[in-house]
């Protein structure tokens, strides 16, 4: 099983004191953040929820502001050695890059050339992986999505002009 | 009554009932396998599916993945030492071993009589409790309510008291995202920044695909949970001639069952400390307390009693107040409501064929994932060789377009990939995540009833103390946050002098 996270890094308290400094700038702004000209008093009024809960996160980070402020002499940086996620942070941009890849690219090239990239990144890259998995998943996916459930996807927009160009060429 | 019954049993035995139950028996077993996955992906990844079909189907769907998945936990616990759900870490103390004596058909013989007896029992106490839980809770009003949800989010929070603060901050960010969008009552706009996607506020299914799905396949992605595929298996079903020599552990069996059901009965404790305690109390009756921990088929019996009795006791909860028990049933509570349905007290009389469909699906469900696991064992163990890192990647993939489908919404992908990168963030510090989902089912709950016992009380939440059940419901709750503070407080006094 995987290294658990040291309990008392700092990272912790830097995360929470992120939260904590979040929660403060919300709690100040909510009045404007939340339409409250209703004729419902205060206590039936969409505010007082909202209030009591940055008022609960901010509570719940000002030990870690505390601790973050003034650490111990054993406080350190170390979390659970798995070190800098540079390969999870290159995955996410793809990650992020998918869903704009199905406004683009439509579903099958995306979803195709998504699981080609990544699972080359995780090293999943024998030749039979690398060339049945991202065909048999997009696959699964088209018949699931777009046959059985009938879900709309977007015209892919970079398509277009290739179709546009590929009836030109078989015109000719 | 037996109308209900009838009605119940021919929508539990229905061809798209039994099909998705199966189905989802069969991916619970399979994500309960797979070290990393757990039962908790396999039913946020089916979740967008689950809008196809009607609430009962959907539901019998996302349960047999829950109950499943205990189910095929304690599979590489035996083999391998490697728990696949947590709280199968204590069936590898005796299970393990086992393996190591050349037993692995007992321990996993054991493994399977404890879960499927501990599902059994647990189902038959959902049934006769439930409806003595929901007579009494059919008159509550607001205030009361209001208190048990309050009762049920402090012990969610207590449960992780060694973190207290990280758990309190959790719960309030889940409730905020529970704010964010049209407010019900006043329709008045909130936290939208300006934007007309946010206005319909975050949906159930990205936040957890996103927190669970996401988060836990970014983690797998990077490590390498599981290193040892050596699996000894003699044949590929299970042998019968060691699964009825076990049957004299029956005591053992129907203790751990009923010490699962109540634990998962309680909010926020989960199904890690029903086994270790069933496992703890075993040991402590046990004839044989010497054998514990070296190979006992007792102990496989009573932690695995103990965790699959726990989907049922999280249930009873659910289905009476409408307080999820953990974030499994949150999950189960998000299909109820995108459904229209509202679990409380009402519900066993307004939904009672689909409440007794429940119950029977349930039982149904663990014969089902007993008899898949009798039949095909070997095959499923050998499911642990398959790459935990093409699987994350795969399931990234369905997440984000199931997501999608729902409400094809790419907006809604967004949400899903920004919890995605929260739950990785909190699944590697090792944050209570379940108090985020808590807060997030639960935000919407509480603020109504708070604002609707505020309206009874004239803006005073003293109306609180005029009513007895709530008063008993403060007190327990008080107790609760303050006890284990001063036990701590005495140990660390008696401690001092010693050292």
């Amino acid at each position: 099983m995987s290294e658990k996270p040291s309990s008392a890094s700092r990272v912790h308290d830097l995360f929470g004191s992120v939260l904590g400094l979040f929660a403060l700038v919300m709690l100040v702004s909510s009045p404007w953040q939340v339409d409250s000209s209703g004729p419902d008093p205060f206590y039936k009024g969409p505010l007082i929820f909202p209030l009591i809960v940055f008022s609960l996160i901010l509570a719940g980070a000002l030990p870690s502001m505390w601790r973050l402020a003034r650490p111990s002499i054993h406080a350190s940086w170390y979390l659970d050695g798995h070190g800098r996620s540079f390969k999870t942070l290159t995955i996410l941009g793809l990650l992020i890059l998918y869903p704009a890849g199905l406004l683009f690219l439509g579903l099958e090239i995306s979803t195709w050339l998504f699981l080609f990239i990544v699972l080359k990144l995780v090293k999943q890259d024998s030749l039979l992986k690398l060339t049945i998995i991202p065909i048999l998943v997009t696959m699964i996916l088209f018949v699931l999505f777009k046959f059985f459930l009938d879900v709309w996807f977007p015209e892919p927009l970079l398509m277009e002009p290739v179709k546009e160009w590929a009836i030109k060429l078989l015109g000719e | 009554m037996l109308e209900h019954m009838h009605a119940g049993f021919v929508a539990a035995f229905s061809y798209s009932n039994l099909g998705a139950l199966t189905f989802g028996t069969f991916v619970g077993i399979v994500v309960g396998i797979l070290p990393g996955l757990g039962p908790m992906v396999g039913m946020v990844v089916l979740l967008p599916f689950s809008f196809a079909f009607s609430p009962d189907v959907a539901l019998s769907l996302l349960l047999g993945v829950f109950c499943g998945g205990y189910y095929g936990g304690g599979i590489p616990a035996v083999l391998l030492r490697t728990p696949g759900v947590p709280s199968s870490l204590v069936t590898s103390f005796d299970g393990y071993p086992l393996t190591q004596k050349g037993e692995a058909q007992t321990g996993l013989s054991a493994a399977l009589l404890g879960s499927f007896g501990g599902g059994i029992i647990s189902v038959v106490i959902l049934i006769f409790l439930a409806p003595l839980l929901a007579h009494v809770a059919a008159s509550f009003g607001p205030p009361e309510y209001f208190t048990v949800a309050v009762f049920g989010v402090v012990l969610v929070v207590m449960a992780f008291r060694d973190q207290l603060g990280r758990g309190i901050m959790l719960l309030g960010l889940g409730f905020w995202f529970s704010t964010v969008g049209i407010d019900g009552t006043t329709l008045s706009q909130r936290f939208c920044f300006g934007t007309l996607v946010m206005q319909n506020g975050f949906d159930i299914v990205p936040v957890c695909l996103g927190l669970f799905g996401i988060g836990q396949t970014l983690i797998l992605v990077e490590r390498d949970i599981m290193k040892n595929h050596d699996i000894q298996l003699s044949r590929s079903s299970l042998d019968f001639s060691k699964l009825f020599k076990l049957f004299k552990y029956w005591k053992t069996l129907i203790r751990s069952g009923v010490i699962g059901t109540f634990v998962g009965l309680l909010p926020g404790t989960g199904s890690i400390l029903a086994s270790f305690l069933s496992y703890d109390v075993a040991k402590r009756l046990s004839k044989e307390k010497s054998l514990f921990g070296k190979g006992t088929p007792e102990g496989c019996i009573a932690s695995e009693a103990g965790n699959n009795a726990v989907p049922a006791g999280a249930m009873i909860p659910l289905l009476t107040l409408g307080i999820p028990g953990d974030a499994l049933s949150a999950v189960l509570l998000g299909v109820f409501t995108i459904n229209g349905i509202y679990p409380g007290p009402l519900l066993l009389v307004k939904e009672p064929v689909l409440i007794t469909t429940i119950y029977f699906s349930m039982l149904l469900i663990n014969i089902v994932a007993f008899a898949m696991l009798v039949i095909w064992l070997k095959p499923f163990a050998m499911i642990v060789k398959v790459p935990g890192k093409l699987l994350a990647v795969v399931i990234m993939v369905i997440s984000l377009v199931g997501i999608y489908a729902v409400n094809t919404r790419l907006f809604d992908a967004g949400v899903a990939i920004s919890m995605g990168v929260l739950g990785y963030i909190l699944l590697r510090t090792g944050w209570p995540i379940v108090t985020l989902v808590m807060g997030f089912v639960l935000g919407e709950i509480m603020e109504n009833r708070l604002r609707e016992t505020l309206s009874l009380g004239d803006g005073s939440l003293m109306i609180l103390f005029d009513r007895p059940i709530c008063i008993f419901l403060v007190i327990i709750t008080i107790l609760i946050i303050l006890v284990p503070f001063m036990l701590d407080l005495r140990k660390s006094r008696k401690k001092k002098p010693a050292n």
